[in-house]
């Protein structure tokens, strides 16, 4: 789960980490006062979790005489399609040099990947397609509980030596906290020191739970209930819905209705073992959707009961056809029960998923 | 075969769970069916001198190793406790832990797998169905009756997938000769390229079927580095960017791991993708 940018910069400043002075003010809170706190020249942040929210109007300048203003006009708008809860009033930094820092995983070699370069205040993969050699990069062994010296030596590349206990203090915050990213962009110089002027955190989904995070994502409907079943569920924008058992195959189902021209609805893994009423939630949940004109349920293993996930596309009972491709234990009792109820059942992936376009054509 | 064998002594961590004691079961079932040793005991903290799926359960992975000389694991241990009991079975001796365990936080994977390198102790998941080599020995929660016994080895990210490619390749008279599920987690013990070397010096694999997903870049380094043929299939072509498609590492993130963009560089390095599962058996029967 991402952090929002107020959030990660309590966390650094925790850690030791020095961040501009500021003030969190939500609908209603008195913004002059706020900002009388921080100072006469202020920036204005929209706390939205948006890529590229400065370009699309969520950071705006301010003074004391028009922060209230400016802070209201936020509060009251969208970026991205994302209302904004909360603006972030920070005092404005006379900013010498931008760097960037970052520690996230390193999927080959499984450690903590740092990466630093000169070149900050732009998004990383910019600089890296027109600057590559000015990015520094070392993994850590994971089993270390500090950058080793030599390793920020190597980072920092001439960088001014303040720069380094940053480097090790965002290190324990990555461990600490579980983050999947922690990311100071831009890491600025000034004549007051060194401030992380943005920050972004993104904690792991599987440790929330001993971090103490209870997960406050906007989610539509339909994602709230998907979550409450155990489902995995993201929606597209076709006419196809989708049900499949394991991450792998449910993405291969969706890929190969692209494949053979048709548009899939969405991507839903009722997971392992499924019996008729999560099958049933799952068919209800795809059937309430209001593009969808057929649904493909395409169930593998050895383990599931063709007759349970049988009887749950019965029980739902949705207006929409639904095809049905099933493999496993019992699978004569479920086309039989399938059949008696009018139910396609086919009996390889491919046939379904091009039965199923075809009805949607 | 690679990892392990019929003649590979088996223990479970996590044996008296739901999972833990049915899988053993079934696992046993395999092993009787092939004259293995199969699972010969399992372990759960607390329920020493109990039993679980007909085998009999100890408090520590050393006490039950030592008892009844196994060298392997099987870990249904819930994501809180697994990082914790790879470690455990690593200290413990053994020599290959395969890690069923979803919802491992990816911080103790990390510190779990490095330790285990440490201890020369060869990690397979987490998030993974597990190993099959048919005609030898089943670790993991496969579906064996899918299985024949061949030349083609197969390595996925995914369980069902794997399923499904199995049942395509065993129906067009293609059999394999051992099926590693590596995880879709992001940070997994066995990465594609670790796998395929194994493939590579195993006398009985002539050619490995790749099955990967978004994200990361490990296929792209498995794929280059294989002195086999290899068929390569990559799910998620249809998948938007910053959305999570099922597994914990199946995400493009920072721009990196789009499963389109994957295919295209594997093409340029002259390796076969198949654009749908069924061209899979078709592709490996023109290369070997």
């Amino acid at each position: 789960m991402k952090l929002l940018e107020y959030e990660a910069k309590e966390i650094l400043k925790e850690a030791g980490i020095p961040v501009p002075k500021g003030i969190l003010i939500r609908a209603g809170d008195d913004a002059c006062a706020g900002a009388a706190q921080v100072g006469d020249l202020v920036v204005v942040k929209a706390q939205v979790d948006v890529g590229g929210r400065g370009k699309a109007g969520g950071i705006l300048m301010a003074d004391s005489s028009t922060v209230q203003d400016t802070a209201d006009r936020l509060l009251s708008s969208c970026i991205k399609d994302v209302p904004v809860h909360a603006v972030l009033i920070e005092e404005r930094i006379a900013i010498e040099h931008e760097y960037y820092l970052s520690i996230s995983i390193d999927r080959s070699s499984g450690s903590p990947l740092i990466l630093f370069t000169a070149s900050g205040g732009v998004e990383i993969e910019e600089v890296a397609r027109t600057n590559p050699e000015a990015i520094r990069r070392s993994t850590v062994h994971p089993l270390l509980s500090d950058v080793p010296g030599y390793t920020i030596r190597y980072l920092l590349n001439g960088a001014p030596k303040e720069l380094g206990p940053v480097i090790n203090r965002l290190y324990q915050v990555f461990r600490s906290r579980d983050a999947l990213l922690a990311e100071i962009n831009p890491l600025v110089t000034t004549p007051a020191g060194v401030y992380a002027a943005d920050a972004k955190i993104i904690v792991d989904d599987n440790a929330l739970a001993r971090q103490g995070i209870s997960e406050n994502r906007d989610l539509t409907d339909r994602e709230r209930k998907a979550e409450e079943h155990g489902f995995s569920f993201v929606e597209l924008d076709g006419s196809i819905g989708v049900i499949g058992n394991g991450a792998g195959l449910t993405m291969a189902t969706v890929d190969l209705i692209t494949v053979l021209g048709g548009r899939p609805a969405n991507f839903l893994d009722v997971g392992g073992g499924a019996d008729r009423v999560r099958v049933a939630h799952a068919v209800r949940l795809l059937g309430s959707m209001p593009g969808v004109s057929v649904i493909i349920v395409n169930l593998l293993g050895g383990i599931t009961r063709c007759d349970e996930v049988a009887a749950g596309i019965i029980e739902a009972g949705v207006s929409q056809q639904v095809i049905v491709r099933l493999a496993g234990t019992n699978e004569e009792e479920g086309r039989s029960m399938l059949n008696k109820h009018g139910y396609r059942m086919l009996d390889t992936m491919e046939e379904a998923v091009a039965a199923a376009v075809e009805v949607a054509r | 075969m690679i990892y392990a064998d019929r003649n590979t002594r088996v223990i479970v961590q996590g044996a008296t769970g739901n999972q833990g004691s049915f899988h053993i079961g079934r696992m046993n079932q395999y092993a009787q069916s092939v004259g293995g040793c199969g699972v010969v005991a399992g372990v759960t903290p607390g329920k020493g001198g109990k039993e679980s799926g007909g085998v009999p359960v100890y408090n520590s992975v050393k006490e039950a190793a030592d008892a009844h000389d196994a060298t392997a694991s099987v870990m249904f241990v819930p994501g809180a406790a697994a990082g914790d009991s790879i470690m455990e079975a690593a200290d413990a001796g053994l020599e290959l832990v395969i890690a069923i365990t979803e919802h491992i936080p990816v911080h103790d994977v990390m510190k779990a797998c490095a330790y285990a390198r440490m201890r020369d102790c060869t990690v397979i998941g987490p998030n993974c169905p597990g190993l099959l080599c048919p005609g030898e020995i089943s670790m993991g929660i496969m579906p064996s009756h899918l299985y024949t016994r061949g030349e083609v080895g197969v390595i996925s990210r995914s369980g069902t997938l794997t399923y499904e490619v199995v049942h395509e390749l065993t129906r067009a008279g293609i059999g394999q000769s051992s099926v590693v599920g590596i995880g879709g987690d992001p940070v997994i013990g066995q990465t594609f390229a670790e796998v395929i070397d194994r493939f590579s010096e195993d006398p009985q694999t002539k050619a490995v079927v790749l099955l990967g997903e978004l994200g990361g870049n490990l296929e792209e380094e498995g794929a280059r580095m294989a002195d086999l043929p290899v068929v390569v299939f990559i799910a998620g072509t249809s998948a938007p960017p910053e959305k999570r498609m099922g597994h914990a590492g199946a995400i493009v993130s920072g721009g990196e791991g789009d499963a389109n963009s994957k295919i295209r560089r594997l093409k340029a390095l002259g390796i076969p993708v198949a654009s749908r599962l069924s061209e899979i058996p078709g592709l490996i029967k023109e290369m070997v």
